[in-house]
């Protein structure tokens, strides 16, 4: 995957020249001394502090850290900048151009699937008159645009011209798990440019994002039909993320299979490979349907469809949508053709497959023993090898494994103590079973530890373990207040 | 003085030196492509020491002989050779036995060794290498402990001794037998020239080894069949209900159609004594003569295939006997080894199917275990969710870019379920039910994965297939027969 291979560049040091072409246009020579604000005026500097949870250590306070990026100003008090400018932050400060003042804002909306975020100043007063940028369109192939932002390394606003090199589809670094449509420019998008327009005629073409720690002068920016998405999702005052069908197709080019289900060869449809339980198409779609058309756009035997001339796959459709929209869709069931409408919902449970920002690591600690449920943030901090959670967390939506395990419980750490000496062997282990009930989440776990009238021995079983982990439920009200003591946990678990 | 000399005359002729029975071994060793089955890798050789027994047999150890499409014995001197070929072989012990193809040649010029009495914890015993000018090199070296030792085949553990020696670096591979009091006591399988201790098949498992061997039909050694997991922990102790005097070995899988299963024994039961010794919580018991050893040594050891020992386990806090029929370990559904074996394969129309190995799995290289399909992972650690309705577990390793595989290009580690409706219990069922003419001329084929059915034409596939004969592909197949 190309997700290692892009940074973002919130901390990082400007080393850019400005260009001549793109100084301050000058103040005309009889205005009075206060030149009437321009497009310039309307970029800020964004100043973050930070609280990053420690998923190792979920007890702690975690890492406090800090840097800056760059937002502009698209409404009254809309500041849109990225997300990850202003992920896991406690607090935003915001710097006009040419102004010393700080002001503090907060995030209004955040997408962490497309990297962008809305804040808001807590008095906006003192940006009144200053113009909103306009949302463009997308820039052709060759034309030149203009990276405007506060990369670190200087304080003043700095200006780099690029051209479009490259509009694909690409990695969103930020949850390490979306990719949408990106704009590559050949211009160097300085670290701390992060959240900053790329404007070209006037008119905003892209927000800068990210780089690409594997070649020079490339820069990659966000383009309008991504950032208008965005901004029509959370009129409702919500952000319900992207949507998506929830099925996994499967190229119908093989003759056999054409055959198989009755298709002409006409190089026309896609088979439905896979339906995810519970998920938009469950209950639509099954496995084996030969989908034919979305939204009155016909669909190749590789998924693709054509819009306004462009060849592209046929998720394009779905990523315009919000949640609530229909989707028409014919296929083929069974050698019948049938017309089908999906209506697109929000999936949490694909999350666990995203870095996850804003959230309070939520964990169980029972005498030395720490359980905590798995998601991407957890699989980033501990290295799992265990076939069995590997499988797990791979299934987990396409097999619908979230219904009989909303949360998948794994015992990340054992602390050492005299009680615990002898249960190593057992971390990084899915919890199955624990006094012989199935655990389906942290808090049901937490409960059966903590029940008044213990059994004498707790066993906790795991998937594929060879033998179940037994703690002597007298020893344990003794042991938690002591290791506790000893690692410096005052909270014994964390359920929210 | 005068008689000592008196002495040593007189045992000359009855006991040869050991070197006089030393033989220069040369093995070329050639295995199978795990991706390209019906292919070789290219050959390797490797070297190493035999001793020559009465009746023109040759010991030495299985990795010598492992694989191998080319054995030639040689004289110390590297003079005169001789070709070989294995008249028994045991993988997990790492023993085997040679015996030259046609002529004696040169060893008709040697004296056989005859093998030594069990050695002891503290013995002295002589290590023989052979000079490159021909002259033997004898090192002695002291048996430092008695223990089980996995010498080839992992996780078969043998009574070996490790044994302390300060020994030069040859250029054969440290294959070398092991004497005392001019016998062989046992076959030296490798050596750590940091530490300077070495590997030594015992004697004690040599003998067993030779006595199979005997009427020219090896059987190998016995199994109960089971894993087990120890019991140092106090609170697991607790739950289990034994006993603080008690020792205890906990069983967590108990293999199908094996020993153990036969006699009763069950997943969960806890085992405090095979054959009258008390197992203690690591699984060790203490062996009359040579100290702790691990429990395997009680069922591999001494007992013969077919003799019944008794096993007390405690199941349920209740303690119990139960008597094993010890026999060899049934086939596993995932092989963990095929050493002179030929992988089955079958390609159809550039689909190419394999029956899941641990070696297939190995191929992945060295972090296999996590590099290797997550799916076929996992059937080597729990082989008993795969194991009903399948001998062997049949996948479809890779695609070979064809007309009847388009679109598949990218389809590999699928676990195959069933071919036409018809469940998949092998390699040779599977090829089966691909020579019957299914339905419209279309093989179904249902797999794990998406996209969960695969479709392939028939006579298409057929076609392909005579193209893969002439464009040079040896054979489509290889099976092997079904109990």
């Amino acid at each position: 995957m190309t997700q290692t291979i892009t940074r973002m560049f919130l901390p990082l040091v400007l080393c850019s020249t400005l260009l001549g072409q793109l100084t301050d246009p000058p103040a005309s020579l009889n205005s009075p001394l206060i030149p009437k604000p321009t497009l310039y005026d309307s970029v800020v500097k964004i100043e973050v502090a930070t609280q990053v949870p420690d998923y190792r250590t979920p007890w702690n306070s975690g890492r406090f850290n800090g840097g800056t990026g760059t937002g502009f100003i698209i409404g009254p008090n809309q500041i849109l900048t990225n997300a990850h400018v202003v992920s896991d932050n406690r607090r935003l400060l915001v710097t006009r151009r040419g102004s010393s003042r700080k002001h503090v804002a907060q995030v209004r909306h955040i997408a962490h699937d497309c990297d962008l975020a809305l804040i808001e100043l807590q008095d906006f007063k003192p940006f009144e008159g200053l113009p909103y940028l306009d949302i463009g369109g997308m820039p052709t192939l060759e034309s030149r645009v203009s990276a405007i932002g506060y990369p670190v390394g200087g304080e003043r606003l700095s200006v780099t011209q690029g051209v479009v090199s490259r509009i694909d589809f690409s990695n969103y670094s930020h949850s390490r798990a979306d990719s949408h449509l990106v704009i590559q420019i050949d211009a160097a998008i300085n670290p701390g440019n992060s959240g900053g327009p790329v404007v070209q005629d006037g008119k905003v073409v892209g927000v800068a994002f990210q780089g690409n720690t594997q070649a020079d002068n490339v820069g990659y920016i966000i383009p309008t039909p991504v950032v208008k998405r965005f901004l029509k999702d959370i009129s409702d005052g919500n952000y319900d993320h992207y949507m998506d069908l929830g099925i996994s197709p499967f190229p119908l080019f093989n003759p056999a299979m054409r055959q198989a289900y009755e298709l002409p060869a006409d190089g026309k449809g896609v088979l439905v490979a896979n339906v995810v339980p519970g998920g938009p198409a469950d209950g639509i779609l099954e496995r084996g349907d030969v989908l034919l058309s979305i939204d009155g756009n016909a669909i190749d035997s590789a998924g693709n469809i054509r819009i306004a001339g462009e060849f592209v796959d046929m998720n394009e459709i779905v990523e315009r949508k919000f949640a609530g929209d229909k989707i028409a869709l014919t296929l083929i069931r069974n050698g019948k053709t049938l017309s089908k409408e999906l209506i697109l919902k929000v999936f949490p449970y694909s999350r666990i497959y995203s870095i996850q920002y804003e959230k309070v690591p939520r964990y169980s600690f029972f005498a030395g023993l720490v359980f905590q449920p798995l998601d991407l943030n957890l699989f980033a901090s501990f290295k799992f090898n265990d076939r069995r959670l590997r499988q797990i967390f791979a299934d987990y939506v396409s097999r619908g494994l979230f219904k009989k395990m909303e949360d998948v419980v794994v015992l990340t750490r054992v602390e050492s103590d005299r009680l615990t000496t002898r249960m190593g062997g057992f971390t990084g282990m899915v919890v199955s079973k624990v006094n012989g009930k199935e655990i389906k989440n942290l808090r049901q776990l937490h409960k059966i530890l903590n029940a008044p009238n213990p059994p004498k021995y707790h066993a906790i079983e795991f998937n594929g373990g060879n033998r179940p982990l037994v703690v002597p439920s007298s020893e344990v009200p003794a042991a938690q207040k002591r290791i506790m003591a000893q690692v410096g946990i005052t909270k014994a678990a964390q359920l929210d | 003085m005068k008689k000592l000399l008196f002495v040593l005359l007189f045992l000359q002729p009855l006991v040869a030196a050991p070197e006089d029975s030393l033989v220069r071994i040369n093995s070329t060793i050639q295995t199978y492509s795990a991706s390209q089955p019906w292919e070789k890798n290219p050959p390797r050789s490797r070297r190493g020491l035999g001793a020559l027994l009465p009746g023109n047999r040759i010991l030495t150890t299985a990795a010598m002989a492992a694989d191998s499409i080319y054995i030639e014995l040689q004289s110390a001197d590297s003079t005169k050779t001789v070709p070989a070929k294995v008249m028994a072989i045991d993988y997990e012990a790492n023993l085997a036995l040679l015996t030259p193809d046609a002529e004696l040649g040169f060893l008709a010029e040697l004296k056989p060794t005859a093998i030594a009495s069990p050695a002891k914890p503290n013995d002295e015993i002589e290590l023989l290498q052979i000079e490159t000018n021909g002259d033997p090199l004898s090192t002695i070296g002291k048996i430092r402990s008695m223990e089980l030792l996995s010498t080839f085949v992992s996780g078969r553990y043998f009574l070996g001794y490790v044994v302390k020696a300060s020994m030069q670096t040859s250029g054969n591979s440290f294959t070398l037998p092991a004497f005392q009091s001019q016998k062989l006591i046992g076959i030296l399988t490798s050596y750590d020239s940091k530490d300077q201790i070495c590997d030594v098949i015992s004697v004690d498992i040599i003998s067993a080894f030779l006595k199979d061997a005997e009427n020219g039909n090896y059987e190998g050694f016995p199994s109960l069949g089971i894993a087990t997991t120890t019991t140092e922990d106090p609170h697991f102790r607790g739950w289990l209900k034994l006993p603080e005097n008690k020792g205890g070995l906990y069983v967590t899988r108990v293999l199908p159609k094996g020993s153990a299963a036969k006699s009763g024994m069950k997943k969960g039961d806890v085992i405090l004594s095979i054959s009258g010794f008390a197992i203690d919580r690591r699984g060790y018991f203490e062996h009359p003569g040579y100290g702790k050893l691990f429990w395997p040594h009680l069922v591999r050891g001494g007992p013969v295939m077919g003799s019944k020992i008794p096993i007390e386990v405690l199941r349920n806090g209740e303690e119990t006997t139960i008597e094993a029929t010890l026999q060899r370990s049934p086939s596993p559904l995932v092989p963990g080894y095929l050493y002179d074996e030929a992988p089955a394969f079958l390609i159809k129309g550039g689909l190419v199917f394999q029956e899941l190995s641990r070696p297939y799995l190995e191929a992945f290289g060295k972090d296999w275990a996590t590099r290797a399909p997550l799916n076929l992972l996992d059937v080597l650690s729990s082989p008993e969710d795969y194991e009903k309705g399948r001998r062997r577990v049949v996948v479809l390793t890779r695609v070979v870019a064809t007309e009847a595989t388009i679109g598949y290009d990218r389809l590999a580690s699928q676990i195959i379920k069933s071919v036409n409706g018809k469940p998949i219990k092998g390699l040779s069922e599977l090829a089966k039910s691909l020579e019957t003419i299914p339905k419209d001329g279309i093989h179904t084929i249902e797999t794990d994965k998406e996209p969960y059915q695969i479709f392939l034409d028939q006579s298409l596939s057929d076609r392909v297939d005579q193209d893969f004969v002439t464009r040079g592909l040896p054979i489509l197949q290889r099976l092997y027969k079904t109990e």
